[in-house]
């Protein structure tokens, strides 16, 4: 079957109709063959038998009269049956009584083999016994044998008529199947090529031809639909695709401008990265030379100053008798307006110098610190100033972080006008940073202040009333953010303040190069 | 002198004792033809058919008679038993017609001949053969010797001796006369047949 599998469908075809074909051929002249055969057996049977038969009834007066000569000549008459080869007669004791040979040597039949009556089929002939009957006596017995040689060539003769017969019915069946098979092998083959045709050259507006109404008609017309719709999404497939290709396009362009702004805006960014860094150093050099310039101008300015003091104080002790009322008053004035000059010039200086000037930095513990800075304040009777809270052991420098409690804790003393003043400072661990608070019950500020209050110069109550430089919340600000820490203040008038400020535990608790680094880009 | 006389003795004896060494064999070669010709005389039954008459459907046997001097002795043994046609076969032996004509019985004894079926003729009855053949004429019986010129005195069927062989020859015209209707098989192996023409002359 599987040589079947591998033939094109003309050739399946044609071998199965010529397989079919010819086993039924050949069944049938086997059939034929040894039905012939058989028959050809019974008939020479029969005759034989029939001329025994004969050859019996004619010899029954001779055996009875032992006329051998007769019985010889009624032998004789076996001449006109050409397969006859041999016949004889015997007699009641199974002797040889008559014998007929035709044209052979003599053949005798051996004593062995002889019978009464019957047939058998041995070297090449038929023996037929024939018992000779005369009045239900037996009286001899007629042996007849054929030559099988003629009939055996006959069938010869039939089994090549046969041959013939069937390859010529081969050969008409094979004209027959090739001419036919196209019914069948035509539309699939025409239908093979088209698709191979589709399958190759990608074409599928080809169609294939329909020919028959039959199953292979329905196929072709399923393949014929099939190819419609392939056309069909191939088209739209090609559509989509041009679609596609356009949008790519699209799309490609609108990246590439989207890219050019893009570009643009870098460089743009760049350019104002640029222009920051250099503002930035503008701004920096401008810091430093303003650094510079208050240093300068309050160091330098001090000097005159001293000098106005001086003669202001000769003034008032070489000539106070020559003076009235009204002058020692003024040069009072003079001399105290001289004094807050002074402090302001000073105040310039502090502030100047922070950042400005550098200190080691050691560890401070607060705890010791800030109730010397509370001694050196040395508040009035009427406030008290409390540490609520354990107050941590920092790094940094010890003169700063004195300052920020001293300007705090004077501030509070300072403006307090309740009989009983309350100052207390707290400490907050927290998650990086530390947050201390200076709270006192003083007159609290107004919201709208709570940012002016750090600037410098600032002061909420005129100065004659609480002599004030309006530089000390100023200096506290900047150190703490110098420290990385913030500063903000909550109140309410009438009831006291509250200033927070925080220090971060990384930059004040250890690491000095950091620190460094962060006072450095500060400046 | 004394080898004469044995010479003479043994002549003489020859000469006395040939004639009977002859005889001997002479009966021998007698009874063997006998048998034989009792055996053709059964067969002859087999191959002749009687009209209806003389073989009605009852069981009587089919009567083989012997006249004159029987020479068959027990050659009729070996048949005895043996039917034919379905009937049994029997022998009876009768005296010759001269003494016959001497016999009390002679009637019955002629109507018992009448009956049978076939009637051998012995050569001792040679005189009396034309006598004997006409006793039957009319009964259909198969007439059978071994007698010179006996078809030609009427009988049916004569016995020859031919190369030593025991052959026979038929009388058709006498045949048909006795109403006997003998098979083709029979006559194909008579070795004479004689056909009567109507004048009485002798046909071969």
């Amino acid at each position: 079957m599987s040589i079947l599998q591998n033939m094109t469908i003309k050739h399946k075809l044609m071998s199965i109709i010529m397989l079919a074909c010819i086993t039924g051929l050949v069944l049938t002249g086997v059939i034929l063959i040894v039905w012939e055969i058989n028959t050809f057996r019974k008939e020479l049977i029969h005759s034989l038998s029939t001329q025994a038969e004969m050859i019996a009834e004619n010899s029954k007066a001779a055996l009875a009269f032992q006329d051998a000569e007769d019985a010889k000549q009624t032998l004789q008459a076996l001449h006109v049956e050409p397969s006859i080869a041999f016949g004889c007669v015997y007699n009641k004791d199974n002797k040889l009584f008559a014998t007929y040979y035709r044209d052979y040597a003599e053949i005798k039949v051996h004593p062995s083999e002889l019978q009464e009556s019957g047939f058998s089929f041995a070297g090449g002939f038929l023996t037929v016994f024939k018992p000779i009957i005369l009045d239900g006596e037996t009286i001899g017995t007629v042996c007849l044998r054929s030559d099988l040689s003629p009939m055996y060539a006959m069938i010869k003769n039939h089994i090549s008529v046969i041959i013939a017969v069937l390859l010529f019915s081969s050969l008409v069946a094979f004209l027959v199947t090739s001419r036919l098979q196209k019914v069948i092998s035509e539309p699939i083959l025409s239908l093979a090529e088209v698709a191979k045709v589709v399958s190759e050259k990608k074409d599928y507006s080809t169609r294939a031809l329909k020919q028959s109404n039959d199953e292979v008609g329905l196929l072709i017309d399923a393949f014929n639909e099939m190819l419609e719709q392939i056309q069909y999404r191939d088209l739209e497939l090609v559509d989509a695709k041009e679609q596609l290709e356009v949008r790519v396009e699209q799309r490609t362009a609108e990246l590439t401008t989207a890219n050019e702004q893009l570009t643009t805006e870098v460089a743009e960014r760049k350019k104002a990265e640029e222009r920051q860094a250099e503002l930035l150093k503008q701004l920096e050099s401008a810091n430093k030379e303003l650094n510079d310039f208050a240093h300068i101008v309050s160091h330098d300015l001090k000097a005159p100053l001293r000098g106005i003091k001086t003669l202001a104080n000769w003034i008032s002790t070489d000539y106070a008798d020559k003076l009235d009322e009204d002058g020692r008053d003024q040069i009072d004035l003079l001399l105290s307006r001289v004094d807050r000059m002074h402090n302001l010039i000073d105040g310039i200086l502090q502030y100047s110098r922070v950042g400005r000037v550098k200190e080691e930095k050691i560890q401070v513990t607060l705890n010791e610190l800030v109730p010397n800075i509370i001694d050196l304040i040395a508040p009035p009777e009427s406030i008290t100033i409390t540490i609520k809270d354990e107050l941590p052991v920092i790094e940094c420098e010890k003169t700063r972080i004195t300052q920020v409690f001293q300007n705090l804790l004077s501030n509070a003393v300072k403006y307090m006008d309740k009989p009983q003043g309350q100052v207390s400072i707290g400490c907050d661990e927290k998650e990086g940073y530390w947050r201390f608070s200076i709270a006192d019950n003083g007159p609290g500020i107004e919201e709208r202040h709570f940012d002016k209050i750090f600037q410098i110069f600032q002061t909420l109550s005129p100065r004659d009333e609480v002599e004030s430089t309006g530089i000390g919340l100023t200096v506290v600000k900047k150190i703490v953010e110098m420290y990385g820490g913030k500063i903000w203040v909550e109140s309410k008038v009438g009831e006291g303040s509250t200033f927070f400020f925080t220090l971060p535990k990384q930059k004040v608790g250890g690491k000095n190069a950091e620190l460094q680094a962060s006072i450095v880009s500060r400046r | 002198m004394r080898i004469k006389a044995y010479i003479f003795v043994v002549l003489a004896l020859a000469l006395f004792a040939a004639p009977i060494l002859v005889q001997a064999q002479d009966d021998s070669a007698q009874s063997r033809e006998y048998q034989i010709k009792a055996a053709f005389l059964y067969n002859f039954t087999k191959f002749v058919d009687w009209p209806e008459e003389k073989m009605p459907d009852s069981n009587e046997p089919i009567i083989i008679g012997v006249i004159g001097k029987d020479p068959f002795g027990d050659a009729f043994e070996p048949i005895k038993d043996k039917p034919v046609k379905g009937k049994s076969v029997i022998v009876k032996r009768f005296k010759g017609l001269e003494e016959l004509e001497k016999s009390s019985e002679r009637h019955p004894q002629i109507e018992a001949i009448r009956k049978c079926h076939l009637l051998f003729i012995c050569r001792s009855e040679k005189q009396k053969l034309k006598e004997t053949i006409d006793l039957v004429k009319d009964h259909s019986v198969l007439t059978v010797a071994d007698s010179e010129g006996f078809l030609e005195s009427g009988g049916i069927i004569n016995f020859v001796m031919e190369e030593k062989k025991v052959c026979f020859e038929i009388n058709v015209t006498a045949a048909k006369r006795a109403k006997l209707e003998i098979r083709s098989q029979l006559l194909k192996l008579a070795k004479r047949i004689v056909e009567e023409k109507p004048s009485g002359e002798e046909k071969s």
